[in-house]
């Protein structure tokens, strides 16, 4: 129980930071004005990596976070069965 | 330079699109409210609404008025910094989702402040649902002006009837449908506003010479080299690490107290189906938000290079001038419907939190065995009251409500997120810390704003009519409050003795999905040390001065 449990934390804390990297980019670029005005892609880094990272980046992270929170809730469900079934059987 | 002011030709068309999509909007409305049994089923919609639907709900809930207009007519003003004011919002369901949608969806809550009352008790929601209310309203009263605006384009009717036959328009279609009609209709309104947004945009930006036209959201780096030439501070950043750092305080977690976001989460058929939507909503969310990015470069560089001067009231038609010019009559009526569609979509999530918030969160709690029909009734009602009340202020919006939309985001993030966010995954958060910290911060947040006491502001301009400076100074704050006071009075038996802080400790264990109850799950004081430290650091940075500029 206590792995599943410091496993709902650490995933909750790694998909906050995920997310904020995601939706806060402009952020690195704001504080490291060096990499500013590169091109990729046609656009201006500053541009080009917040728009990319704010939809498609975020769509990975969101995918991956539904599949192992999805998951770590079989994991409860399971363990919270175990315990009440032996507890019957006790 | 040319310039004029932009009206609408002929509105014939724009009218029947406008007529026909809401009498689907009706249709759809009075036929999915059918299956509902309960009054639980009307605010909640029978939790039974599939991942699709409700990501496409979910996107469309903040597909506003503003994807159309307001947006486009900042990016114009603003240029990149309000790009990424704007990337930031899809964050909001992924993260309710994952610190707090789940668990009060297991909980079976109508809307995050009854957690807060099942949580804190009754004094510290209704604290929390005064503040809900008002930031309901102010955000419904923003989506209720902008149809009216639309509508007296359209129909060439003075703005006072305008109003009055559109908000009457809305509010019934929302009263009829419950949270069964407006969960559909926010789907159907999604898809519609969509197409009726990136399609003819393809066709804009084909007209103007980009070769990128068959996917709008992304392809348009070749029209970049004209840009830099005609308008050379576009992709400057502008202002300084504090003015982007507060976006987080102030958006992010703003948005994550929006209780009609919450909302929808709460009508999902299962935990999986919650997360499903999740992903949908991302990238329907996504696909539009960079269209709208689009849009607003095609404004800027429409008129950097045709020579065509917009004048600055009419930033925000940027969407149906570039159509007005580029394609037919036709398309630009089917953009007209999309636009009315996207401040339904808002207006109607808006007004079932407002009546979820009076029936539920008040009424219900003062009088807890009225029947479930009369609780029918009222629900009926709060709604009506909701949406006459945001007419009748729009009818001479106070200047102050009308610019500060984005403002009432920051009293969310102050008054509700840190409270649900704490009061899930921190058992030691009681009664005392969460009604302290919503009642100092709440009032501090509205006292630093431009709009109460000038003079107290942290740093004036753009930053404090957003709200922006107040939520970097009141988040934290909050957030340390809740802690300290919290700490505080576990440690002191007489008061501990007045409230039941063990029952409130289970609810933690049971909505994050234990059966059993764990004395030392989510009950960390190094934890509730590090959040006050880390709180206290930002309170202090935020009042220092400088960091807004480049």
């Amino acid at each position: 129980m206590n792995s599943t449990y410091k496993k709902e934390i650490w995933y909750t804390l790694v998909f906050s930071l995920l997310l904020l990297i995601c939706g806060h980019s402009g952020l690195l670029f704001v504080a490291v004005p060096g990499l500013r005005d590169i091109m990729i892609m046609g656009f201006p880094s500053q541009y080009c990596i917040p728009v990319a990272l704010g939809w498609l980046g975020l769509m990975v992270v969101v995918v991956i976070q539904a599949k192992l929170t999805n998951d770590l809730d079989d994991e409860i469900e399971a363990l919270t069965s175990t315990n009440t079934t032996s507890k019957t059987k006790g | 330079m040319e310039q004029q002011k932009w009206v609408l030709e002929n509105p014939t068309l724009g009218i029947i699109f406008v007529a026909a999509s809401f009498v689907a909007f009706y249709f759809i409305g009075w036929y999915s409210a059918r299956a509902a049994k309960s009054s639980t089923d009307y605010w909640t919609a029978g939790r039974n609404i599939g991942a699709l639907a409700n990501g496409l709900g979910m996107a469309s809930s903040f597909m506003s008025l503003a994807t159309f207009m307001g947006v486009t007519a900042l990016i114009l003003k603003l240029k990149v910094p309000f790009v990424y004011m704007w990337i930031q919002f899809a964050l909001s369901i992924p993260l309710i989702t994952l610190w707090y949608g789940t668990p009060l969806r297991r909980m079976g809550a109508y809307t995050p402040a009854h957690f807060v009352r099942e949580r804190y008790g009754l004094s510290t929601s209704y604290v929390t649902v005064i503040f809900m209310i008002l930031v309901m309203l102010m955000y419904a009263l923003g989506q209720m002006i902008g149809v009216a605006k639309v509508f007296e384009m359209l129909f060439g009717i003075n703005y006072t009837v305008a109003l009055v036959c559109g908000g009457a328009l809305i509010v019934g279609y929302v009263a009829i449908g419950g949270m069964y009609g407006t969960s559909y209709n926010a789907a159907f309104q999604m898809v519609l506003m969509g197409i009726a947004f990136i399609v003819p945009l393809g066709a804009i930006m084909k007209a103007m010479g980009g070769t990128g036209w068959y996917f709008p959201p992304l392809l348009y780096a070749d029209m970049v080299p004209a840009m830099l030439e005609a308008v050379p501070d576009f992709f400057d950043m502008k202002f300084g690490f504090k003015w982007y750092f507060s976006l987080i305080p102030c958006f992010t977690i703003g948005a994550m107290g929006l209780p009609h976001l919450g909302m929808r989460i709460y009508t999902s058929k299962n935990l999986k189906s919650a997360r499903g939507a999740m992903v949908w909503f991302t990238f329907f969310c996504g696909i539009v938000f960079s269209a709208t990015y689009t849009m607003g470069f095609s404004g800027v560089f429409f008129q950097a290079t045709s020579g065509t001067t917009i004048i600055p009231s009419d930033y925000d038609k940027i969407t149906l001038i570039l159509n007005s010019v580029f394609n037919p009559p036709w398309v630009l009526a089917f953009v007209i419907a999309g636009a009315i569609a996207a401040g339904l979509s808002t207006i109607s999530a808006n007004l079932m939190a407002i009546g979820a918030l009076i029936s539920q969160d008040i009424i219900a709690t003062i009088k807890p065995n009225l029947s479930d029909k009369t609780m029918q009734i009222i629900g009926y009602s709060a709604i009506t009251g909701g949406g006459i009340v945001a007419i009748l202020i729009a009818l001479n919006p106070p200047t102050f409500l009308v610019v500060s939309i984005l403002w009432a985001f920051g009293l969310a993030g102050v008054t509700m997120a840190p409270l649900v966010i704490m009061g899930v995954w921190w058992k030691q958060a009681n009664r005392y810390g969460a009604s302290a910290a919503a009642l100092i911060s709440g009032l501090t947040y509205i006292a630093v704003s431009p709009y109460l006491f000038p003079d107290l502001t942290i740093a004036g301009g753009l930053q404090a009519k957003l709200g922006m400076s107040g939520a970097l100074l009141c988040v934290p704050l909050t957030f340390l409050i809740l802690t300290v006071v919290s700490m505080i009075t576990n440690n002191i038996p007489a008061l501990m003795a007045r409230i039941p802080h063990e029952e409130d400790k289970r609810l933690v264990d049971s909505i994050h999905g234990w059966a059993e109850y764990d004395e030392d799950r989510y009950n960390s004081t190094k934890a509730g040390i590090i959040v006050a430290a880390i709180s206290l650091f930002f309170v202090i940075w935020a009042v220092m001065p400088g960091g807004w500029t480049a």
